[in-house]
């Protein structure tokens, strides 16, 4: 007996083990993911949960351990000092008593990482309790398996969390859970003897199996997705939290623009980190010259060199609208000689020693030290960050005459061997509206639909002799910044809205709080960009961003008496819709044409982004009425039945007929034990209906079954009696 | 809806019950052992009508009814009978013991000497018996009834175990109801309504009923459902030693005896589990523990039947 027993509790300490590496699958991601760190006092806490739990420890002490590791570990993560002085105990209870009140407010975005932190402690352990409720009273862990399969997938699929590893290690611990519960599952039921034996007989092969199935997967070639990544979509869509633009084909910064297109890899290395009160895109440079093929900027010596501290010589908005003063830092990683800053730019912080020279076409500034070109490790710039008056905005139908002929022509420019219908497609965009902002919010918003996909791999480099842009737009529409910033720029210079292209970075990936009101974020080569700046003459320049996915964090100040357009709300900006994934296309349909199949595929993949809503929908739908429908089944299924058995002559249907029968009763919860004869049920099945039929329906199938057949002519009475009863379950 | 009781049998019944009140049971318990060409045990205290079920039913099927009472020093030669030198024919002469009989009352088996116990044994298996070098056949049919006290009394010699195993049928007569036994007495008063007890059948006819029981079809799926049944007596946990194989065809052939005094021409797995306790539980020995521990050989059998599932289905072949 000690021996089982001590067999036994090996057994039970394995299973506990295998779920914890499971339920370890789910804080992995954490780290990496979100914002929590110290993932091991979580790890330490689920670890003694479990342990209390296997030592079968009593309630109230296990309660009280944890109780106290939660409170010690809050303090350990929160507080100074040490945890024996006690004096963190009242701001601990004032900050729970606070976040009690925010949860009571539904403010949960309020919540501070203390309560955050207390409230994933409470959901650990209610896991830790119902990993024992389904190791020890269930014997079955499929569920918890299965989510974590889920889990670990969707992650992998939609984050940067590579799972390779925890999808074996998950299976395979896993499986042997499952294999082992089952096996108990099976003692229990059968009460059988000499476990020892029987244990060994079903553990060997169960490990063999999961030894060869995990190799053999493991080993085995592995085919490529059917369809693309669908990644760049789904981040592009969340540039909040999710990764940023994959930036230009090339690595990182890049200066020559004038030959667009092609597909890139995405590179993580990180360019600088900026620690900024507001999100916003960083500028690099502008360029104003459309070749047809990429953009240029006119040559020019000229430099314009300023001082730390000085104003600097960019004057991006016109004085008097509303803006509000901001500082951002910037610490480069990378050691380029040229500085990002944002838009309305008044000064840059930095080294005595320092100044700055600005190319005044490209607006691009670079660093020198001691009148040498270098880079800067540190700076920071003193902006200002405008709140653009819609109302503004709308006055605006064309350009003053103060503007010369130089500064339109700069602006509009547009290269004569550009196709018409380019402008005749940003005549049809923006035929509806009359001000400039319309005009432009409406080419702006024409990107986001219309059939246009954010993609970065399967991108066309245009052919000899094809314009970028009109092979974006009525051809490929499938592309990344480059494409969209620059056809939107195309557009609106055919339609004579000033408007130019603006290279630089997103405001990046946010990683932690910062000083004061700023916050942390890091900028990668992934998220370089470019967008769009429309010339408005009595604002100065406007932002707009016409790339899927992403949001210029632009401060429009809509009247609050509605004047009439109100579908233009600023909320759009991050509306851009999840695309479904494309498939492959050859990357020479520019110049030859699509094939056959790809035609095909380009309708399909048309077909499902334009459908997606309804597809969705139809296919939730689907689900849930097939879900009813199982879950209802004893309400159609003799439907189902009577159909299929009542045409047949044969007596072999009486066995499936019969059997069905039994499988009916049983869902109306009329059960069969395993022991019990079918006369004894069919008596009891009797006395629920009051009836007979049940008890004469039964004694033909014992004679079919245990006589070998039926008399003959018995049989219409048989799907009479049969047929009675089956529409009894439903009554 | 009932089943139609097949009519000699139910005569036969009927005429048992006008002198045996209360007890139709045991008695179609006994035909059923009858018709299988088993023998039954019965395990009872004296005095419950043993004795005069065992004749009503030999006077329904007009067979020859011998009674031997077994005391301790009963010998084999008082069973199977002994040759005696007869001077006028200057030969031995056989005189046939009570054992040549069709129908045995064999009172209080386990009074005596496991030597006697072993001739009357031998009668029932092989159906003849050996005196002096000399086999004698037995007529058939050749039933015997078995009493037994409870071991647990004193001056006994429990049978063993391989003896055990020739009974078809171990059952308890049990005392009557307190009604039954006021009608017991009334009767009492009268003249033994035994004595005008008209036959039913002749031997020929029972020999013919018997042969008919074997008729009785029994699926594959029945089979396989007995032979679980015995299977698991073997590796239950309280049991020593379980059902041997014998007692798989015992219980067979008892479901189809049951099954053709119902009328029936193919067997039910409602027989198989009414039966199983009378015909498994005495071929099962329990380890001491259990015993210790008051579990009973019908609590087994019981407990096997509870678990072994009811075949609702055709057996796979």
């Amino acid at each position: 007996m000690t021996a089982e027993n001590r067999n036994n509790s090996f057994v039970t300490l394995l299973l506990y083990s295998l779920s914890f590496l499971l339920l370890w699958e789910w804080l992995r991601p954490l780290k990496q993911l979100t914002e929590t760190g110290n993932i091991h006092v979580f790890l330490i806490f689920l670890l003694i949960s479990l342990l209390l739990s296997y030592l079968g420890m009593p309630i109230a002490a296990g309660f009280f351990i944890k109780i106290v590791f939660i409170i010690y570990s809050m303090q350990f993560l929160y507080f100074e000092g040490s945890f024996f002085m006690f004096d963190w105990m009242s701001p601990m209870w004032s900050d729970v008593k606070m976040n009690m009140q925010l949860v009571l407010n539904s403010q949960w975005t309020e919540l501070t990482s203390l309560f955050r932190t207390l409230l994933f402690f409470i959901l650990l352990w209610l896991m830790s309790y119902l990993i024992q409720y389904w190791l020890i009273n269930r014997k079955q862990i499929f569920v918890f398996f299965f989510m974590t399969m889920t889990y670990i997938t969707v992650l992998d699929t939609f984050t940067t969390y590579e799972a390779e590893n925890a999808i074996i290690r998950t299976v395979t611990a896993g499986f042997a859970v499952m294999g082992m519960l089952t096996f108990y599952r099976l003692l229990d039921r059968e009460s059988f003897q000499r476990k020892a034996a029987l244990s060994r007989r079903w553990m060997i092969p169960l490990a063999i199996m999961i030894l060869v199935s995990v190799s053999l997967g493991f080993a085995a070639p592995k085919a490529e997705p059917l369809w693309p990544d669908p990644v760049p979509f789904i981040t592009s869509y969340n540039t909040e939290s999710g990764e940023g633009e994959g930036g230009t084909r090339r690595v990182g910064y890049g200066t020559d623009d004038s030959r667009l297109g092609g597909p890139f890899e995405g590179d993580n290395e990180v360019v600088f980190t900026a620690e900024a009160e507001a999100r916003h895109y960083w500028k690099v440079e502008t360029k104003d010259i459309y070749t047809g093929r990429g953009w240029i900027a006119e040559e020019t010596d000229a430099r314009l060199s300023f001082l730390p501290g000085d104003e600097v010589p960019i004057h991006s908005l016109i004085e008097g609208i509303d803006t509000e003063e901001r500082t951002s830092t910037v610490f480069m990683e990378k050691g380029y000689q040229h500085v990002q800053y944002p838009l309305g730019i008044q000064q840059i912080q930095a080294g005595k020693s320092n100044s700055f020279e600005m190319n005044p076409v490209t607006e691009k500034i670079y660093s020198l030290e001691t009148s040498r070109p270098a880079a800067l490790d540190t700076y920071s710039v003193n902006y200002l960050e405008p709140a653009y008056q819609v109302a503004d905005l709308r006055n605006i139908t064309e350009l003053g005459s103060e503007f010369g002929n130089q500064f339109i022509n700069r602006y509009t420019q547009l290269p004569p061997e550009l196709p018409a219908r380019v402008k005749e497609l940003a005549e049809e965009v923006t035929a509806e509206h009359e001000n400039w902002f319309d005009k432009t919010r409406a080419i702006e918003s024409y990107f986001r639909s219309s059939g246009f996909t954010y993609d970065q791999r399967d991108v066309a480099l245009p052919g000899q002799g094809a314009d970028y842009v009109d092979e974006f737009l009525f051809y490929t529409k499938q592309g990344y910044c480059d494409n969209f910033s620059t056809s939107m720029v195309v557009m609106l210079r055919s339609v004579g809205i000033p408007s130019r292209w603006v290279k630089g970075y997103t405001e990046g990936e946010y990683r932690s709080l910062g000083e004061g009101n700023a916050r942390l974020y890091e900028v990668t080569n992934n998220n370089a960009h470019s967008w769009v700046e429309v010339f408005f003459p009595n604002v100065g320049w406007v932002p707009f961003e016409p790339t899927q996915g992403f949001s210029a964090n632009v401060d429009f100040v809509f009247d609050t008496t509605p004047s009439g357009s109100s579908e233009n709300e600023p909320e759009e900006e991050n509306e851009a819709e999840p695309v479904a994934a494309t498939p492959d296309q050859p990357e020479d349909k520019g110049s030859t044409g699509p094939s056959g199949i790809s035609q095909i595929w380009a309708k399909v993949s048309t077909f499902f982004y334009e459908q997606w809503e309804w597809l969705l929908g139809t296919a939730a739908l689907t689900i849930a009425l097939f879900f009813l429908g199982y879950r209802k089944r004893y309400m159609w299924m003799p439907a189902y039945y009577i159909f299929r058995y009542k045409s047949k002559n044969n007596d072999e249907y009486i066995e499936k007929a019969y059997i069905a029968l039994l499988g009916q009763l049983d869902r109306i919860g009329l059960k069969r034990k395993s022991n019990q004869t079918l006369r004894e049920y069919a008596a009891y099945v009797d006395q629920f209906f009051s009836s007979k039929d049940m008890r004469r329906l039964t004694s033909y199938y014992e004679q079919f079954l245990y006589r070998g057949e039926l008399k003959d002519g018995t049989w219409n009475e048989v799907k009479q009696l049969w047929e009675n009863l089956i529409k009894k379950t439903t009554a | 809806m009932r089943e139609q009781m097949n009519p000699t049998i139910e005569t036969i019944l009927e005429n048992i019950e006008r002198v045996m009140t209360g007890k139709r049971d045991v008695a179609k318990l006994s035909l059923i052992a009858l018709l299988a060409e088993g023998h039954v045990l019965l395990e009872d205290v004296p005095g419950v009508g043993k004795t005069m079920m065992v004749r009503a039913l030999a006077k329904s099927v007009s067979a020859s009814f011998k009674r031997i009472q077994f005391t301790p020093d009963l010998l084999p030669s008082d069973v199977t009978g002994v040759s005696i030198y007869n001077p006028k024919e200057l030969e031995f002469q056989f005189r046939p013991g009570p054992i040549m009989g069709n129908i045995i009352l064999a009172d209080e088996i386990n009074r005596t000497s496991p030597k006697t116990q072993s001739a009357l044994l031998e009668g029932m298996e092989e159906s003849s018996v050996t005196v002096d070098g000399v086999t004698y056949r037995l007529e058939k049919p050749f039933f015997v009834m078995a009493t037994q006290n409870p071991i647990e009394y004193e001056g006994t010699y429990p049978l063993p175990e391989a003896q055990l195993d020739r009974f078809l049928l171990k059952m308890k007569m049990g005392y009557p109801g307190t009604n039954e036994e006021i009608e017991v007495l009334s009767r009492a008063q009268k003249v033994p309504p035994i004595d005008d007890l008209e036959p039913v059948i002749n031997l020929e006819e029972l020999r013919t009923l018997q042969k008919e029981m074997k008729e009785v079809f029994v699926d594959d799926s029945i089979k396989k459902y007995i032979v679980e049944i015995s299977t698991r007596t073997r590796t239950h946990d309280s049991v020593y030693l379980g059902a041997s194989p014998r007692g798989s065809i015992g219980l067979m052939k008892a479901a189809q005896a049951y099954a053709y005094i119902h009328g029936r021409d193919y067997v039910i797995p409602d027989e198989v589990q009414y039966l199983a306790p009378f015909v498994l539980s005495h071929r099962i020995i329990l380890k001491s523990e259990a015993r210790f521990d008051g579990v009973t050989a019908e609590d087994v059998v019981n407990q096997v039947i509870a678990r072994v599932p009811v075949p609702i289905q055709k057996a796979v072949k």
